[in-house]
């Protein structure tokens, strides 16, 4: 946007202003503070409560929370209410989009002295997760959880199946042949399908497969795509074989890889960890593994939600205060929020017994050092333009519509087109 | 245009009323000008203002983000003209007015004969046909979207329990749009529909009396003397249509998001997210003004070969 | 783009033919059918809303709702954006429809009736304004509203709908139709010019301004486009926007989401079901297409 412009049709918006019919003033003396997330799993019902009782304990408080469509939508959303300069006080956002945002001029800086005057420390977080909040030596992001893929089982059909141990957890498996005979072995028990996926978007299990066999994707500097198409390949392969063979559906959505779990006709279900709630709630016997480590070395697709605060053109003091109590109070009782499956980010609430003693929760909790987060460029991330194109080129692997060679070919001439992009941030 | 009295003449008739113009004459030769005057504001503001102010964006690489604006002059188009993606969205778009228009008019015209009665079942006919017409694009796609779903939808449902396979029809690249056009011929028939309607009970009833007198069938009547006389709404709705379906974007968006592999995304959508999703307006205000340049040629044409062929009619 | 077919309506009429013969039967039952197919999407859903969420997703389908129930609508309801979502849409369409008429029967009437330096190029212009497709301008539009101010806001939800080049033509091209006799017999009795076009013009032109009122009311409660892009608050949005964008419940809640969808489109269908007489006779008046 050019400096001169705005100015010309802010003297016009002033005169419509005059007339507005909107009542988006602060009214009376209490704080407002509206959250934005993309909730909409059972991770979703399981922040509903959570709001239930901060809302309790805050009555001195305007709070509001609206989910928004998952993934471009809400992004799209987002961006163009931070540059429409009414934007909600909070946000959540994936820590893998943060970059891409154009946090510089699309989110504000977060005041760490009142995120410690709130009781957080940046000694609360692992380093690693800190320092991706920090952009140009401010700290934009306050890290909530962190979300791998998983590998959820229903204990009747695992049991009948053979494929649990005397602890009735799943046995681990290592190496594909493994892998391909524990799922055979429940399409067997089923007599429909093994595992539940959604083949939509393949991105998380392809990413997983594909980090498992250290494959790299962009060279250090960000500037080269160096995706190695024989690993590349093996992984697309394994999941042709999967739908092939029967033991994954070969046209699935999100709404049928929550059904066929929910109602049996999949044994298993590969998926982030967000929809313990729903299952909880169906009363469905099932618990939660890591992901097998199918190739070499235990990778696990996933990202991080944090707190952001969109920009505002008008930021009122006392809403930030509240906004920063708001995370500060959600980061404290992240045990509520990990019972919804992700892992806490904060610290002293991962070595409590409360999450401890969480089931299924902990159980995958060990894979956090592991999670292989999207690689890092500006059209990254989760709900990113780069899922999309994933999505895109190897939703036809499943239903066999389309070769894992050309849709290899597809996706890396997509990724390659963004390369060759100037970056609009 | 009508030849017109000028108002002047008026005002030497009414020497009563001295008023509201006679002694002002700068209020007669520019008070038309107030009557005009709001709508040519709000005209100049929301229409000739964004037009030209897209058009100057198409030459810089604008951002949403606000980060940068440098003048790139004929980079966006350039790289427009070479976007495979600009063209596999310009492609469905047509595909799409290809697949819908036949069906919009064919069955609006279908509906309207056998619509045209009076009476309590007239009534429920006309509400029927019309009624998806009035429901906004949301409901309509939320209440598709679920009949198309696989496994407890309602068309895989009868598929299944008719022994067939189920088709995903959203997720599949050869059915996706199939699906669009079949929802959208429920949806926006209704209109079409209504024109025809209308263009029905302007004939006469003498005509067919005359015809029925001469011993003409009922078939005879409707392909010698009805659908004869309905060409012209025929190729009104004709026109209409497929300006209409080149402004895809709604359903497409909100049922399959372009999906799957881009093979039902239109280039509205395109538009959308190369300015919104990745923040490129400068590049997204270069396709729009392809995407203009096609409206205003189909219209045009359209408008010859229209007002052509009523001159010659 | 717009075409007028005067109001030459005659007696309703149809092919004539006495007897029920059997093309007659056929055309009855071939309309009947279409009917229902029309009908069973609307009645899917509604069907869908009064089951209880497991039996849903149950395979094979159940046709009607075992246990019957409201929980989904209950749900919806309690949730409140629907009603908040539904008055923000009757304020835009109200506020819409109103200066619309308003705004096109002043410039018609202009354009038609009075003489200004300019008046034939402006009335070319708005011409070729007809051609501009809404859906290219969103991108400068949008801009334009973030430098105004006017993102989440009615103002910009409803302004740029107001702008109906295509409304001015056809309302100028009826007032041409309309003899000049009653003007100049008001303007004998010394009423200024608009009260003219409150007192002849509007009365004289009624069932087409009806027409055009129902149409750019419908078109103004269900667009989609324009108030997508425009609002990003939820508690602007309106019907179809916030029902596209916002989730209401968590995890997979088809009855749910059904209740919401009847909910939204049932306003309009209501409104139709009582005037659809108006509706059909507004189109047969003024054959127009917004």
């Amino acid at each position: 946007m050019t400096n001169v412009r705005p100015r010309r049709r802010a003297v016009l918006g002033g005169m419509l202003g005059a007339l507005a019919l909107t009542g988006c003033g602060a009214l009376g003396g209490k704080p407002r503070v509206r959250e934005w997330n993309l909730f909409g799993g059972g991770d979703g019902a399981r922040l509903l409560q959570i709001h239930q009782q901060y809302v309790a304990e805050h009555p001195d408080v305007r709070f509001s929370a609206t989910t928004l469509a998952w993934g471009p939508p809400f992004y799209t959303k987002l961006a163009m209410s931070a540059t429409g300069g009414r934007a909600p006080e909070v946000a959540t956002m994936h820590m893998s989009r943060l970059k891409g945002f154009s946090p510089t001029t699309m989110l504000d800086p977060i005041p760490v002295d009142l995120l410690t005057a709130a009781g957080v420390h940046e000694s609360d977080f692992l380093p690693a997760t800190w320092n991706r909040c920090v952009i140009d030596g401010k700290l934009y992001a306050v890290p909530l959880d962190q979300h791998p893929f998983v590998l959820y089982y229903n204990l009747e059909i695992c049991k009948k199946a053979g494929l649990l141990g005397p602890d009735n957890k799943i046995k681990t498996v290592k190496g594909v042949t493994a892998f391909l005979d524990m799922l055979r072995a429940v399409k067997e028990t089923t007599g429909k399908y093994a595992v539940s996926v959604d083949t939509t978007s393949p991105w998380r299990l392809w990413y997983t497969l594909y980090g498992q066999l250290q494959g790299e994707f962009f060279s250090p500097d960000g500037k080269e795509l160096v995706i190695d198409d024989a690993k590349a390949l093996e992984a697309l392969d394994l999941i042709a074989k999967l739908a092939s063979e029967g033991l994954t559906p070969r046209s699935a959505n999100y709404a049928a890889l929550v059904a066929q779990f929910t109602n049996g006709e999949a044994g298993m279900s590969f998926n982030g960890e967000w929809e313990v709630t729903t299952y909880q709630t169906a009363k469905l016997p099932f618990s939660m593994a890591p992901f097998p480590v199918v190739y070499d070395v235990p990778k696990f697709q996933g990202d991080s939600h944090t707190f952001v605060l969109p920009h505002q053109a008008h930021r009122n003091a006392d809403d930030t205060k509240a906004t920063i109590e708001y995370i500060a109070w959600m980061l404290k009782h992240s045990v509520g929020w990990a019972a919804g499956g992700h892992i806490p980010a904060y610290q002293p609430v991962v070595k409590s017994t409360e999450y401890l003693n969480l089931k299924p929760q902990a159980e995958y909790r060990s894979v956090a050092p592991n999670v292989l987060y999207d690689p890092d460029a500006w059209f990254s991330g989760s709900g990113s333009q780069l899922e999309n194109e994933s999505a895109a080129a190897f939703s036809g692997i499943a239903t066999g519509q389309a070769t894992a060679k050309g849709a290899l070919a597809q996706f890396k001439a997509a990724i390659q087109k963004l390369l060759d992009t100037p970056s609009p941030v | 245009m009508a030849v017109q009295t000028p108002p002047r003449a008026l005002s030497t008739t009414r020497p009563a009323a001295p008023k509201p113009g006679a002694g002002r004459p700068w209020m007669e030769r520019w008070g038309g000008l107030f009557f005009v005057a709001p709508f040519l504001l709000l005209f100049a503001v929301f229409l000739v203002w964004p037009t030209i102010n897209g058009f100057w964006n198409s030459f810089f690489n604008t951002s949403l983000a606000g980060v940068k604006q440098e003048f790139l002059g004929l980079q966006n188009w350039r790289e427009m003209f070479g976007d495979p993606a600009v063209w596999s969205s310009l492609k469905n778009t047509l595909v799409f007015t290809a697949m819908s228009t036949p069906p919009l008019v064919i069955v609006a015209l279908v509906m309207a004969l056998l619509a045209n009665r009076k009476g309590l079942l007239g009534w429920l006919l006309r509400f029927s046909y019309f009624a998806p017409f009035v429901l906004p694009a949301t409901v309509v796609t939320l209440i598709w979207v679920w009949i198309y779903q696989p496994g407890f939808g309602l068309v895989n449902g009868l598929l299944t329990s008719g022994g067939f396979a189920e088709i995903d029809w959203l997720n599949t690249e050869n059915r996706a749009m199939l699906a669009v056009v079949i929802t959208t011929v429920w949806w926006t028939v209704g209109f079409n529909f209504l024109l025809y309607l209308a263009a029905l009970q302007g004939i006469p009833a003498q005509v067919y009396e005359a015809a029925a007198i001469d011993g003409a069938n009922g078939r005879q009547q409707l392909f010698r003397i009805t659908l004869p006389l309905l060409s012209r709404t025929t190729g009104l709705i004709v026109v209409l249509q497929l300006v209409a379906s080149l402004k895809i974007f709604d359903q497409i968006y909100l049922m399959t998001n372009g999906g799957p592999n881009y093979a039902t995304r239109p280039i509205i959508q395109y538009i959308y997210q190369s300015g919104f999703t990745s923040y490129r307006i400068g590049y997204a205000s270069a396709i729009s003004y392809l995407f203009f340049a096609i409206i205003v040629i189909v219209s045009v044409a359209q408008f010859k070969l229209f007002s052509g062929r009523r001159d010659a009619a | 783009m717009t075409t007028i077919t005067m109001p030459t309506r005659s007696a309703p009429s149809g092919p004539v033919e006495p007897r029920w013969t059997y093309p007659k039967v056929a055309s009855v039952v071939g309309a009947v059918i279409l009917a229902v197919l029309w009908l069973v999407p609307l009645l899917w859903a509604l069907d869908t809303s009064l089951k209880p969420e497991p039996e849903t997703t149950r395979a094979p389908i159940t046709w009607l709702p075992q246990a019957p129930t409201v929980e989904a609508y209950r749900s919806v309801i309690e949730q409140g954006d629907l009603i908040r979502w539904f008055l923000n849409s009757t304020v835009v369409s109200v506020l819409v429809t109103g200066l619309t008429l308003v705004v096109s029967v002043l410039a018609a009437y202009g354009f038609s009736r009075t003489h200004f330096p300019g008046r034939r190029v402006l009335f070319g212009l708005m011409i070729a304004g007809i051609l501009v497709p809404p859906q290219v301008l969103i991108v400068p539009l949008f801009q334009e509203m973030t430098g105004l101010g006017l993102v989440d806001t009615y103002w910009g939800i409803v302004l740029p709908q107001v702008v109906a080049p295509v409304m001015v033509f056809v309302l100028k091209k009826f007032f041409d139709g309309i003899s000049r006799d009653y003007e100049d017999a008001a303007r004998v009795d010394g009423a200024p010019r608009w009260r003219i076009v409150w007192s002849v013009m509007v009365p004289m032109s009624r069932p087409i301004l009806v027409a055009v009122g129902i149409f750019t009311f419908i078109g103004a409660w269900n667009n989609f486009l324009w108030p997508f892009i425009v609002t990003t608050d939820p508690s602007m949005m309106t019907i179809p926007v916030g029902l596209a964008n916002v989730q209401g419940s968590y995890g997979l809640r088809y009855a749910q989401i059904m209740a919401s969808a009847v909910l939204g489109g049932l306003p309009l269908l209501i409104v139709y079901a009582l005037f659809q007489r108006h509706v059909v006779r507004g189109v047969g008046d003024a054959g127009i297409k917004g």
